[in-house]
C-alpha cells in the first residue's frame, strides 16, 4: 500500500534510507538547540550541549571510534579556523618582555610530558604507550578556550595568557608527536630512515606551507578590510586550501595553520581583525567539531581505558597548576587568575584527537593500545572541560555579569 | 554639609593628572587591566600616586607638587616608564587621547569599588559613556578669593586651552567632525560647565550652602565644573584638556597654565565679569568643533577673529612669564605644533587617513605615548 503512494508520488529511494547530510543536518539541529537549551538552563557554555549531542552518538554505537571521512574533514576544516585565530594572537614580544611567562610555558608543558609519563608507567603501562599518550596530553584544547572565551565575551590576563599557552604546547605537542611516530618506526619496525625523514618532512614541510599561507594573508589584508564579510571568505577559503595542500602532501594540519598565525602575528606589528571564528561559517564548522569529537567516543573505549584516562588527567592537572603557580607572582598575576589559568589549561579536544587519528594511521598495530585511554580521557573532558574555562574565567574575574541599570534609590541619589 | 576651608599652597605650583586607556595588543581595543598594572606598581616608589578609574580599561596618574615644566615633564617621565614597564610586562599597552577611537562602551566593565558601582547605578549608560580620557592641571593659589579671581581669569582662555589639547574626534569607530568630542560627554552631566561667577570664598560659601540644601550636591566632588576649586588642594583645577598623546604635551600644556596664571596675577590684564561668559558657550563649542580652526569671539571687546591669531598674540604676550617660570619649552612647543601639524586631533586623523585602519591608528598612540616614536 505504501509503496504505491511512494511510486505514485514519484518518490524513487523506498524504503526511506537518510544519508550523510540527513544525519549531519540533524546533528547541527540536535547541536544548536542543545547547545542554546543548557546554555539558558544552566548558564554554562553552549559547547556543552553540542559535545553532549556527539557523545550520545557515540556512546549510543552510532558512532565511528575512528575519525575518518567527511567527520575527518570537517575536524581539520574548525581547528584550522580555530588555530589559525590561536597562533594570530601569539605576540612572541611578550614573552621577550615577561621572561616569567615564556618559563611558565616551557614548564608547564615538559612538565605536563613527564608527569603522564611517569604516572602512566606506575600504573604498569609500556614505554612506549606511556610515551604516547604523554605527547598526546600536553596539549591544552584551543578549540573549547577560544569558543568559550568568545562566548563569554571575556578579556584580561587569564583569557590572554590561555592562549598563548595553548598555542605554544599545542606547538611542542605536535612536534613531540612527530619524534614519537619516528621512534616508533625505529622501535617496532627498526626503520631508522623514516624514523628520521617523516618527522623532519612533516616538520619542515608545515613550516614553509605556514610561512606561504601567512605571507598570503598579509598580501591580503594590505589590500583587503578583513571586518568585510567577503574578505573574511577569502581568508577562510585559503586556510581551507592551505589545509588540503596540506592533507595531500601529508603534512601536519594542526601544524599549517596554527604557525601561520604565528608567523602572521609576528611578521609585522600592524594589528589584524577579522570576524571571530571567520562569522557563521565558521561557526557551523565549530559547532559540528564539537558533535564529531564527542560521537568518536565509544563505550568500549571508556571500559577499557576510563581508569588509566583518569590518571592521566589528573597527572596532567597537577603539574600544569604547579607550573602556572610556580611563576605566578613573577610573571604578574595574583594567585586566584593563577588558579582561574589552571583551570583554563585542562579541556582536552579536538587537537588530540586529530594526533590520535594520525598515530592510528601511521602505526595501526600499536594504536590499539593508546586509543582507549585517550578517547576516554577526551570523553570525561568534552563536557567537563568548558565548565573548567568558564570556572576559571569568573574566578578571575574576567567574566562578570554586567550591572542591571536600575532605578536610583534614594540613599545613591546624588 | 558646609564648605570645607581652602587650604594654603605655594602660589604657581603645578600639579598633572592625567586618564590613560589601557589597550590590548592584539586588536587595540580598550582592555580590562587597571587591577593588574596597579597590583605590579604597588612595589614601585613613585612621585605622586596612580589610581584606578570608573571603569576597569582606564587608570588615572597624577604627579606630586611640581615647581615648573620641567619637573612636571620629570615626573610624569618617570610614572610614565614605571606604567609602561609593567604594561609590557602584562602584554597590553598604554595610550593618550580624550576617547578610545573605536571601543564600544556597551562592552565597558564598571572598576570594582563601591563609588563607581554607585555611579554606575545613578547615571546608567551615561557612566559608560564617561570612558573617555582628560588632562587636569591643578595650580596653587595663595588664598581662596585669589583663587576664585584666577579662575575666572582663566575662563577666557578656555577655548585655546580646549583647542591645543583635542585629541578625540573619532567615537565608536566615527569621525564626529569634532576636534574634542569628549567634552560632549561631559556635556551630558548635570553641573557640568561653568563655576558660578563669584570671587569671595564667602560668596562661593553661600552660593554652596544653598545647592546642598536643595540635596543636589554633598560635596564639591559632584561638580564637573571646566574649571573648579580645590579647596583641600589649595588649587584650582582646569579640567577641559583631553590627555595628550604624549607626556611631552602634557607638560607643556601645564607650563602654559602657569604662564597664563602669573600672567592674569601679576598683570592683571582685565577684570573678570559675569558678561565675559556670554559668549562663553558658543567659543566653547567653536574650539570642540574646529580646533585650532576655530572662531574667536573677544567677551571683552566682542571682536570676531580666529582663535589661532589669538592664540598666537597670547604666547607673544606670555613671553616675558615663560622667561620668569623657565617654561620656554613650554610655549615652543606649542608653538611649533600651532604652525605646524596642529593638535594631537589633527595627528590622529591623519594617521587614520594614511592607514584606514582605527585599530593601527591606536597602536601608534601607544608608540607615542611610550616615547617610542608612532
Amino acid at each position: 500500500m505504501l509503496e504505491d503512494i511512494a511510486g505514485y508520488l514519484q518518490i524513487e529511494s523506498w524504503p526511506l534510507v537518510p544519508q550523510m547530510p540527513f544525519w549531519g543536518a540533524l546533528a547541527l539541529v540536535a547541536g544548536a538547540l542543545l547547545g542554546e537549551g543548557v546554555r539558558r538552563a544552566f548558564g554554562v557554555p553552549r559547547i556543552v550541549g553540542y559535545s553532549a549531542v556527539g557523545l550520545v552518538i557515540g556512546l549510543g554505537g552510532w558512532g565511528g571510534g575512528v575519525l575518518h571521512g567527511p567527520a575527518r574533514l570537517v575536524v581539520d576544516l574548525a581547528l584550522a579556523l580555530l588555530l589559525f585565530e590561536l597562533g594570530s594572537r601569539v605576540r612572541l614580544r611578550w614573552l621577550q618582555a615577561n621572561p616569567a611567562l615564556l618559563a611558565t610555558s616551557a614548564l608547564e608543558a615538559f612538565a605536563s610530558l613527564a608527569a603522564i609519563y611517569l604516572a602512566l608507567r606506575a600504573f604498569g603501562q609500556p614505554v612506549n604507550v606511556a610515551l604516547a599518550c604523554a605527547t598526546l596530553g600536553t596539549c591544552a584544547s584551543g578549540a573549547v578556550i577560544a569558543r568559550v572565551a568568545g562566548e563569554l565575551k571575556s578579556a584580561g590576563q587569564v583569557t590572554e595568557r590561555m592562549i598563548v599557552l595553548t598555542a605554544l604546547n599545542t606547538l611542542l605537542a605536535v612536534l613531540a608527536h612527530k619524534l614519537v611516530i619516528g621512534w616508533l618506526h625505529l622501535d617496532v619496525g627498526g626503520d631508522w630512515v623514516r624514523a628520521v625523514s617523516q618527522p623532519l618532512w612533516a616538520f619542515g614541510g608545515s613550516v614553509l606551507l605556514a610561512a606561504l599561507l601567512s605571507r598570503l594573508v598579509a598580501w591580503v589584508a594590505r589590500r583587503l578590510d578583513l571586518r568585510d564579510e567577503n574578505a573574511a571568505l577569502l581568508l577562510l577559503g585559503m586556510i581551507v586550501l592551505a589545509l588540503t595542500v596540506a592533507q595531500l602532501l601529508n603534512l601536519s594540519t594542526l601544524l599549517v595553520p596554527l604557525l601561520a598565525g604565528v608567523l602572521l602575528r609576528n611578521s609585522t606589528e600592524r594589528p589584524w581583525v577579522w570576524p571571530r571564528h571567520f562569522g557563521t561559517a565558521g561557526g557551523v564548522l565549530v559547532l559540528m567539531l564539537f558533535v564529531v569529537v564527542g560521537s568518536v567516543v565509544t563505550l568500549d573505549a571508556l571500559l577499557v581505558g576510563g581508569g588509566l584516562a583518569v590518571v592521566l588527567l589528573l597527572a596532567r592537572g597537577i603539574a600544569k597548576t604547579a607550573s602556572v603557580f610556580a611563576f605566578a607572582r613573577w610573571s604578574g598575576i595574583g594567585l586566584r587568575q593563577a588558579a582561574g589559568l589552571s583551570l583554563a589549561l585542562t579541556p582536552l579536544s579536538g587537537t588530540v584527537l586529530v594526533l590520535l587519528t594520525d598515530l592510528q594511521l601511521t602505526h595501526p598495530g600499536f594504536a590499539p593500545a593508546v586509543v582507549p585511554i585517550v578517547l576516554s580521557a577526551i570523553a570525561f573532558m568534552e563536557l567537563l572541560g568548558p565548565l573548567a574555562v568558564q570556572a576559571g574565567l569568573r574566578l578571575a574575574g574576567e567574566h562578570r555579569p554586567e550591572p542591571s541599570w536600575r532605578a536610583p534609590q534614594a540613599e545613591v541619589a546624588a | 554639609m558646609s564648605l570645607e576651608k581652602f587650604s594654603d599652597s605655594r602660589p604657581l605650583t603645578l600639579g598633572v593628572e592625567l586618564e590613560l586607556q589601557i589597550v590590548s595588543t592584539h586588536d587595540y581595543d580598550l582592555t580590562p587591566a587597571a587591577a593588574d598594572l596597579l597590583r605590579l606598581l604597588g612595589k614601585r616608589k613613585l612621585p605622586g600616586s596612580i589610581v584606578p578609574e570608573i571603569t576597569d580599561s582606564m587608570i588615572e596618574l597624577s604627579t606630586g607638587i611640581c615647581e615648573d615644566h620641567a619637573d612636571a615633564l620629570a615626573q610624569l617621565t618617570e610614572i610614565r616608564d614605571a606604567l609602561v614597564a609593567s604594561a609590557d610586562k602584562l602584554g597590553v599597552a598604554l595610550s593618550g587621547g580624550g576617547t578610545h577611537p573605536f571601543q564600544d562602551w556597551s562592552q565597558r566593565r564598571i572598576f570594582d569599588k563601591p563609588r563607581f558601582k554607585q555611579i554606575s547605578e545613578l547615571y546608567g549608560y551615561l557612566s559608560k559613556q564617561f570612558t573617555i580620557f582628560g588632562q587636569h592641571v591643578h595650580v596653587g593659589c595663595a588664598n581662596a578669593d585669589e583663587a576664585l579671581v584666577l579662575l575666572h581669569g582663566l575662563g577666557r582662555y578656555i577655548p585655546h586651552l580646549i583647542a591645543l589639547s583635542a585629541s578625540s574626534p573619532f567615537v565608536q569607530g566615527t569621525d564626529t567632525a569634532f576636534h574634542s568630542a569628549r567634552l560632549n560627554s561631559v556635556f551630558a552631566f548635570p553641573l557640568s560647565g561653568r563655576a558660578p561667577f563669584v570671587l569671595t570664598w564667602e560668596d562661593f560659601g553661600v552660593f554652596f550652602a544653598k545647592m546642598t540644601r536643595t540635596g543636589v550636591v554633598k560635596s564639591m566632588k559632584d561638580f564637573y565644573w571646566d574649571i573648579r576649586p580645590k579647596p583641600e588642594f589649595g588649587t584650582i583645577e582646569v579640567r577641559v584638556l583631553d590627555t595628550p598623546l604624549t607626556i611631552e604635551k602634557a607638560a607643556a600644556m601645564a607650563g602654559l597654565i602657569q604662564c597664563l596664571a602669573r600672567w592674569l596675577r601679576v598683570e592683571r590684564p582685565f577684570q573678570p565679569a559675569e558678561d565675559d561668559y556670554l559668549p562663553y558657550t558658543f567659543n566653547r563649542f567653536q574650539a570642540c568643533r574646529f580646533g585650532l580652526d576655530a572662531l574667536y569671539v573677544d567677551p571683552g571687546s566682542g571682536e570676531h577673529r580666529p582663535l589661532r591669531e589669538d592664540l598666537q598674540a597670547l604666547l607673544v604676550r606670555l613671553e616675558p612669564h615663560a622667561a620668569d617660570l623657565r617654561a620656554e619649552g613650554a610655549l615652543q612647543f606649542l608653538r611649533r605644533e600651532l604652525e605646524g601639524h596642529g593638535n594631537d586631533a589633527c595627528w590622529i586623523r591623519a594617521t587614520q587617513a594614511r592607514e584606514h585602519l582605527l585599530n593601527e591608528v591606536v597602536r601608534r598612540q601607544t608608540l607615542r605615548w611610550a616615547g617610542r616614536g608612532g
